[in-house]
This record gives C-alpha cells, sequence and structure tokens, in this order.
C-alpha cells in the first residue's frame, strides 16, 4: 500500500501530519492525523499557584 | 541586490511569536519587500521537503522560536542551521525554554500519564499511550519521540543572535528587521534586547529596597505608583533583562521573567533568590522561615521562563 505523507500541515496554530494510504487502485484506503506535539500543560500547571495560571495557559495557544 | 530569503519555524510554542511578526502590521510589507520568506508552516504552504531540498546556508536569516523537545524538533533545528546563514532564537522558548520547560519539573512519563490517562477529559481506558511506532492494518505510523527534557535552540544547535520576550515586543521586531534591512547586524552571540535590568526602565517609584512580608495578589491593594517588590509583591525585575517596555509592570502585573537574565548572569532564579534574599528584613529564622512559606512556589516563579537554560535545567531524573 503506498503512504502519502503530509508533513507540516501549514497555515494553522498547532503541529500535525496528515499519513495517507492508497491501495492499488490509487484511491484512498484510509487516513491518520497524527499530532507530533505535546508539552504537558495538564502537568506542569499542576503546583503552580492559582493566580499564576491566567499568565501561564494563554501560551497553549497565542494565536 | 538580491531578495534575502528568510525562514521561520516553531517547535515547541504557541504560535504567538508567528502572530508577533505579523503584529508589526504594514510593516510587514517592508519585510516582504526586503526577503521572500522561504519557509513559515503558520503562514505559508512549504513542507519540510522543500526545506531539505535547498543548498545549505540558502536560507539568509532564520527566525525559529518555540524550545526543542522531541526528535523532530531537533531535526528541524539542525536542517535549518544547516540551510541557514543565521539563526536567530526568537522568543523565550527558543531562547531560554520558556513556559513548555516548566515540563523539566516532571518527567517525559509522569506528562504522558497526566495527559493521556488521568486528566478528567479522557476516554481511554485501555490506557493508549502514543508510540514512535504504531501498526495499523494499513501499515506502519510514526510519531516523533518527545524528549524527557526541554532544550533551548542554543542547546541543539549554534545561534548567532537571540531576541528574548513571551513574544518579541513590535519594537524588538522592528529593530530586528531594519538591522537585517541594512546589513546592521550586532556581533554574533548578541542578545537584541537592553543590557540592563528591567527596573531600570520600570518608571515606578522606588524608595528602600526592604520588605518584612511576602504578599499574594489576594493580600495587597498595590499602589500603581510604587515598586511592586518594595511592596512585597514579587517581580522579578532585578532579575530580568530589560527591553521589552515594562509591558506587565504598567499594567499593574508583576514581572514574570521572560526577557531572560540581564547580561552577565547565568542564572535567573539565583539571581532572584539573591535580590530577595538581600531586601527582606528577617527578624531570627523562625521570619526566614515564613518568608519561604509565603514565596508558594519559588522555583516556578523565578525559573517561569528559563528552566532549560538555568544552572538547574529540570528536575533530578531517577537512576533506571
Amino acid at each position: 500500500m503506498r503512504k502519502v505523507t503530509i508533513d507540516p500541515i501549514t497555515r494553522l496554530e498547532g503541529h500535525g501530519k496528515i499519513e495517507i494510504f492508497l491501495n492499488d487502485d490509487g484511491d484512498v484506503a484510509n487516513a491518520y492525523l497524527q499530532i507530533p506535539e505535546l508539552r504537558g500543560f495538564e502537568k506542569f500547571c499542576e503546583g503552580r499557584p492559582v493566580e499564576e495560571v491566567p499568565r501561564i495557559v494563554p501560551r497553549i495557544c497565542g494565536v | 541586490m538580491a531578495k534575502l530569503k528568510l525562514g521561520l519555524y516553531w517547535a515547541a510554542s504557541c504560535g504567538g511569536c508567528d502572530v508577533a511578526v505579523l503584529d508589526v502590521n504594514e510593516k510587514i510589507l517592508d519585510v516582504a519587500e526586503m526577503a521572500d520568506i522561504v519557509f513559515w508552516p503558520i503562514a505559508l504552504d512549504f513542507k519540510y521537503h522543500h526545506v531539505e531540498a535547498m543548498p545549505d546556508k540558502d536560507i539568509d536569516i532564520c527566525l525559529f522560536n518555540g524550545a526543542v523537545r522531541s526528535s523532530e524538533q531537533e531535526s528541524i533545528a539542525k536542517l535549518l542551521r544547516a540551510k541557514s546563514k543565521t539563526m536567530v532564537a526568537f522568543g523565550s522558548c527558543a531562547c531560554f525554554g520558556g513556559i513548555p520547560a516548566l515540563a523539566n519539573f516532571a518527567t517525559r512519563a509522569d506528562i504522558m500519564e497526566r495527559a493521556y490517562i488521568e486528566a478528567p477529559s479522557n476516554d481511554n481506558p485501555d490506557k493508549v499511550l502514543p508510540q514512535i511506532k504504531t501498526q495499523v492494518a494499513e501499515g506502519e505510523l510514526e510519531l516523533p519521540e518527545l524528549y524527557d527534557t526541554v532544550l533551548t535552540l542554543a542547546q541543539v544547535v549554534d545561534v548567532e543572535y537571540f531576541v528574548p520576550g513571551c513574544p518579541p515586543p513590535v519594537p524588538l521586531i522592528l529593530k530586528v528587521v531594519e538591522a537585517i534591512a541594512t546589513n546592521n547586524l550586532p556581533p554574533p552571540g548578541a542578545v537584541i534586547a537592553s543590557d540592563k535590568t528591567l527596573c531600570d526602565e520600570c518608571d515606578r517609584k522606588k524608595e528602600e529596597k526592604k520588605i518584612s512580608k511576602i504578599y499574594r495578589p489576594h493580600e495587597i491593594d498595590p499602589d500603581p505608583e510604587r515598586c511592586l517588590l518594595e511592596q512585597g509583591i514579587l517581580c522579578m525585575g532585578p532579575a530580568t533583562r530589560g527591553g521589552c517596555g515594562a509591558l506587565c509592570i504598567n499594567v499593574n502585573m508583576p514581572c514574570r521573567g521572560c526577557f531572560g537574565p540581564p547580561a552577565g548572569v547565568i542564572d535567573q532564579g539565583a539571581k532572584m533568590v539573591s535580590a530577595v534574599a538581600s531586601i527582606y528584613q528577617a527578624n531570627g529564622e523562625e521570619d526566614i522561615a515564613q518568608m519561604v512559606r509565603d514565596i508558594v512556589d519559588p522555583a516556578g516563579t523565578f525559573y517561569r521562563f528559563g528552566l532549560s537554560d538555568s544552572m538547574l535545567k529540570r528536575k533530578r531524573l531517577q537512576r533506571r
């Protein structure tokens, strides 16, 4: 099966790639959206004072 | 003169640095006049293979934002370094690790566990975690390796210039653009900001640096005219490079250090510990212990934007 990779996905905020599998007829058999990015806000906001969180989480997305 | 070739990239970042470039408004047209943008994922549809196909040193200037915390980000940093004459660490994440570097207080395993298993919004009964290689019916899928430690750009490749800020403010970006346009760049290694501390450009009234209590925001109504630190509010001004125009201070918010350490300071957090220790009027050991308790999150406050670049670098990893 042939694989077409679109990497990176552009013109959006965030990281992504798409992997498309083509069957023998050249039709799309399946496609996967992959997110090759994790920063870990879920973890590193723990332990921060609550009043500081509004200054940390805007950096999830600055667009 | 031939047009310059400009590349922009984001690694572990939020996109705010890219938007800051657009915040120069109509001046972006001057940039377009003097430079062709050859790579900029947020705005233009160039792929990695386009960059790979470029001759070495083909890009004149690469503005790289974001920290480096995965194998993909490291390999793109190396690729762009090879293809660029001048590499600029653009923004606090590329310069010092930034907010993503707070992840260095945890491990990759902690982060995966929290993000994909524990977090209440998850629906993942089989506890599936992202894998570098995954077999699916049609073939194999690949993801980059997430590193245990978040790195700065300069910890991965050689960097000519550093433009700090979360994000870099427009006047500084214009300074960079102008320096590029007039071929008037400073000597390599330069940080394009002030060499002095933020306190130096802060207009607040400073009287005597003596405090006897550290306050959290809900415990005090700060005088908008007076130095925040002198009122007992932790402000990173003495340990932070100037050049931002005191943006946070001017809206009554204490500095959190996004411009990194001032010239000559290796460790921003240690500098801040020393600043607090030197102004605290302690009356015996219990008083000192109380002050330490009043600083709720010293590491996360003093190293808010700079953990990767600090002497601490990260939480100690357990030996396996």
